[in-house]
């Protein structure tokens, strides 16, 4: 049982090549192309989606800000897509591997923050020191403020990783203690398997919000800097 | 086949890829950095600890040395 907990999290293979290049570009198909005036339902729908969400998201950021626009929705789209696909019974999701969420986070913080040295040298660095620090504290500080810094994309990266991770292990180890109930009591194995929608139902919550959340933060981090 | 990549993709994506995302493309260097090192040193304390292992068991030779530090002086 141990040993099929964590099945689920390794690199997926298909005739001993891996197939996990396949699995990240799987999103991209279920987002067509709009190429008319007046598209289909489908389309219509994403269209108003990501109209809503990238005016909400972009309303804080100036000119220099928006050209980022592109990136901030393919982001939460991409997040979104891949951790509500991981969801389906027996898929693989991407978000679970750590090395996928470090190679998404560490890019964009990265990108804010030499943004800010860039454009704004002064104000980047007075952000290592908040105003109204008593003298004697300023060493510590800038150090505690460095590695607060240097944490983002760690935090970025884990807190995606985990949230995903847990959910589509509790669901796992639920579902498989509604299965061995079974035999032994009905009436626990029903409490169970509700249990089991419910937490199926949150983990939906979850993937979107961990999206919203992932993005969020990096259109702060931007906001920050620019 | 290119010419339609370079129509559909790379026309419509130049200002981005060539002006609004450098800083990301920064960002994506220090990323490469930092895989390469972590797997340069995992190589080595691999080959470290293989080294010690065929010490141990007597396995030791000379060319058992010189073979490991080869592959730890190239990075491997």
């Amino acid at each position: 049982m141990n040993e099929n907990l964590f099945a689920s999290f390794a690199a997926p293979s298909m005739m001993g090549l891996p197939i996990v290049v396949l699995i990240v570009m799987f999103p991209s198909v279920l987002f067509p192309t709009p190429s008319r005036l007046i598209n289909n339902r489908l389309i219509s729908i994403q269209q108003w989606l990501i109209q809503l969400t990238s005016k909400q998201m972009l309303a804080i950021h100036n000119q220099k800000g928006q050209t980022w626009a592109l990136m901030l929705m393919s982001l939460i789209l991409f997040i979104s897509s891949t951790n509500l696909l991981g969801l389906l019974p027996h898929s693989f999701t991407p978000t679970t591997q750590l090395s996928m969420n470090l190679g998404m986070a560490i890019p964009l913080w990265a990108g804010t923050v030499i943004t800010g040295f860039r454009y704004k040298t002064k104000a980047s660095l007075a952000h290592f020191l908040p105003q109204g620090t008593p003298l004697p504290l300023i060493p510590m500080l800038v150090v505690i403020e460095t590695i607060s810094l240097l944490i983002q994309p760690m935090a970025l990266a884990v807190r995606l990783t985990a949230n995903i991770t847990a959910g589509h292990l509790l669901i796992h180890l639920i579902g498989g203690a509604t299965l061995a109930l079974i035999n032994i009591s009905a009436t626990t194995a029903f409490i169970t398997f509700i249990i089991l929608i419910l937490l199926t139902i949150l983990e939906f919550a979850v993937a979107l919000i961990q999206a919203y959340v992932f993005t969020l933060l990096v259109s702060l981090y931007l906001h920050d800097n620019t | 086949m290119l010419q339609n990549l370079v129509k559909s993709v790379w026309v419509p994506m130049k200002p981005y890829y060539t002006q609004a995302y450098q800083e990301i493309w920064l960002g994506m260097g220090l990323m490469s950095l930092i895989v390469y090192k972590i797997r340069s040193a995992d190589k080595r304390s691999k080959a470290l600890k293989g080294k010690i292992f065929a010490s141990s068991k007597g396995w030791g030779t000379k060319d058992t040395i010189l073979l490991s530090q080869d592959t730890v002086s190239h990075g491997l």
